[in-house]
């Protein structure tokens, strides 16, 4: 498949702009939406395509993909084998997009294409990763837009990344960083997150939101509890990843003191004074010593995993370092 | 069977263990319900472990004349890698992985390989099963503890007798006794699974005892599945839930004994409660810095895992004579656009 893939990417002019959109069950929306990407984009004389993922919708989604991509040769469809979430479907669009800037959107027509021109000029300034936000939300307030505000109060607390609005699909990004940043399980809405260990230029603009038109919404309340596991990973990863023996030091000091404060005053009267050792308090005090002990070990194996994976720092640093700036004409 | 869709070739994937039949037989039941098919058939037998007098009856047929590859392995490395040895030398576009001992009826293996047209794996399910109501029941149950971890659901997974087409073990590594769960990873992978009922041999199997043994195995089996397709990707949400859980019971412990001490004036460094619950507080946090690691690992090896698979990319390019980035849009209405 990839081989493929790679293989007419030599055979087409490369774009400069790729626009990516995952479809789940929205056969309603991706004609009226590829009209409106090619209405937006075309009068900015900047070769583009784009990437669309069917994620393994079952209705009509993928038939009218296809027809637009027998008609325009540059919507580039990439189906999955079955339904896998918007994450892998937004990797598995980075992944296939040729275009040195890329943007991704919702496919329920709630982002407006005609944002993408402010998202180009932003990027055209030198910033990295261009966030939408959505201030005139068109969603319901009890399920959808409350959630959403506790949710980026959080993240924004958590991560330290300032951007008021982390569940807007409506991003852009200069190609060589975000192809940089692993992206897996649910970690779409922590994209500027993650991506804040390439050190990029996030910049953050007001976009437009329409009502949703067709079909359902496909969330719920009940991501909640997944945001806040994910977070606490993304923070400590994001973090401490290029030090894991110190983030698990850290973490063994607690017990460390702990455990010697409870040996000390178990031991201490009874050297001195010759006293009864207290044997649950010199015990408890040995099973937090080794409890750090035992991190300090984990801390090594870290260590050891971080070093023979395939990220590495220093990699994107230069990432970010080198990033042309290449000026887009407007 | 559709002969114009017939596969060109069927690789035969027979891994030979402790349980066996003789081997002559088994032989030419196998060849006996394939010869219908007309299809070219090579017959993969994988030794696990020395197997001496199967492979003596394998080496009888070879030597009439019968064209048969034998493969030994030298000790006993679990069925799931004798099928990936076996499969590294199958050449068929279609393979059958077969028990080396009477399970399903012969005829069973041509159900099982026309199901292929609309699946790309599909599974026996012996139908009726003989055996007694206890087996039923633990069968019934085994499968119904996967059913409700997996989501998905199949009713024998202990029946080897599958077919697919090559990609799915091209995709999915196996080691160990995971053949069993072929079925599942395959679903999870995306591929499509298909159960077909297949009438059990009418031979006896031999010695199929479940022991205690053959029990535990059976449990951790179903962890290691349990591991397998819901949390391999997300350690932590697995290993958090436990050591956030053993963490705070450790800590409500030692809060409770700590205020007794201070408030009932209770002494707090003779109880042996104090061990308990300092075990408890260090034991989650092991276990939530494991689950940690683990999400470590998966970061940093993230590039080489795969979170989807593409089914195919699809794209029309643009004739040679089109200009194509800047061609004109082929609709003239766009959406509303406030």
């Amino acid at each position: 498949m990839l081989s493929h893939s790679t293989a007419d990417h030599e055979a087409t002019q490369r774009p400069v702009l790729s626009v990516i959109v995952p479809f789940y069950n929205e056969e309603e929306s991706i004609g009226p939406l590829y009209d409106a990407i090619v209405a937006a984009v075309a009068p900015l004389q900047v070769p583009f395509e784009m990437v669309f993922v069917d994620d393994g919708s079952k209705d009509g989604t993928l038939a009218r993909g296809v027809q637009l991509a027998q008609r325009d040769s540059r919507v580039r469809m990439v189906k999955f084998r079955r339904n896998y979430g918007q994450t892998p479907a937004m990797a598995a669009g980075i992944e296939h997009a040729r275009g040195d800037i890329l943007v991704t959107m919702d496919g329920d027509l709630q982002n407006d294409p005609a944002d993408i021109e402010q998202f180009l000029a932003k990027i055209a300034e030198g910033y990295d990763i261009v966030v939408g936000w959505r201030h005139r939300r068109q969603d319901k307030l009890i399920t959808r837009k409350i959630p959403s505000k506790i949710a980026n109060w959080l993240i924004t607390r958590v991560t330290g990344v300032p951007i008021t609005d982390n569940g807007c699909s409506l991003k852009a990004f200069r190609a060589a960083v975000i192809k940089s940043i692993p992206l897996y399980s649910e970690m779409h809405r922590f994209i500027p997150a993650m991506a804040w260990i390439a050190g990029p230029r996030i910049a953050e603009i007001r976009v437009r939101h329409h009502a949703r038109q067709f079909g359902r919404s496909k969330y719920g309340l009940s991501r909640i509890y997944k945001v806040l596991i994910d977070l606490m990973v993304i923070k400590t990863i994001a973090s401490f990843t290029a030090r894991p023996l110190m983030w698990f030091g850290l973490l063994a000091l607690m017990p460390l003191l702990l455990g010697l404060c409870a040996m000390g005053f178990g031991l201490v009267p009874a050297i001195a004074f010759g006293a009864h050792a207290s044997l649950p308090l010199v015990g408890s005090g040995m099973i937090f010593v080794a409890a750090a002990l035992f991190l300090l070990v984990g801390g090594v194996l870290g260590e050891l995993v971080y070093r023979t994976g395939d990220v590495q720092q220093h990699r994107f640093a230069q990432l970010t370092m080198t990033a042309s700036r290449k000026q887009l004409a407007p | 069977m559709n002969p114009s869709t017939a596969p060109s070739r069927i690789s035969i994937i027979v891994p030979v263990g402790t349980r066996q039949s003789a081997a002559a037989d088994l032989y030419a039941d196998y060849k006996a319900a394939l010869l219908s098919r007309g299809a070219s058939v090579e017959f993969i037998f994988v030794l696990d472990g020395p197997q001496p007098a199967f492979e003596r009856e394998l080496e009888r047929l070879a030597a009439a004349g019968e064209a048969l590859t034998v493969i030994g392995l030298t000790r006993s490395f679990g069925e799931a890698t004798a099928l990936m040895v076996g499969f590294e030398h199958a050449s068929g576009d279609v393979l059958v992985t077969l028990p080396a001992y009477s399970q399903i009826a012969p005829e069973g293996i041509n159900a099982l390989i026309d199901a292929l047209e609309q699946s790309d794996l599909a599974v026996s399910h012996r139908h009726p099963r003989r055996g007694g109501w206890f087996e039923a029941l633990r069968r019934r149950a085994f499968h119904t503890l996967l059913a409700s971890l997996a989501r998905v659901r199949f009713n024998d997974l202990g029946c080897s007798a599958r077919a697919m087409h090559r990609k799915v073990l091209e995709e999915i590594p196996l080691y160990g006794d995971q053949q069993r769960f072929l079925p599942l990873l395959a679903e999870r992978q995306g591929f499509r699974v298909r159960e077909i009922a297949v009438p059990p041999s009418s031979l006896r199997a031999p010695s199929d005892q479940y022991r205690p043994r053959a029990y535990t195995r059976g449990l951790l089996d179903i962890f290691n599945v349990f591991f397998l397709v819901r949390f391999t990707k997300r350690p932590l949400r697995f290993f958090g839930m436990i050591g956030v859980a053993l963490c705070s019971l450790g800590v409500l412990e030692l809060l409770y004994l700590v205020f007794e001490r201070l408030a009932l004036n209770r002494s707090l460094a003779d109880r042996p409660a104090l061990l308990l619950g300092s075990l408890f507080v260090v034991l989650g946090l092991q276990v939530f810095a494991l689950g940690l690691l683990g999400e470590l690992i998966i970061f940093a090896h993230a590039g080489g895992i795969k979170d989807y698979q593409v089914d195919r990319v699809i794209h029309f390019p643009a004739a040679a004579n089109e200009p194509a980035p800047t061609q004109a849009s082929h609709t003239a209405r766009p959406v509303a656009v406030s």
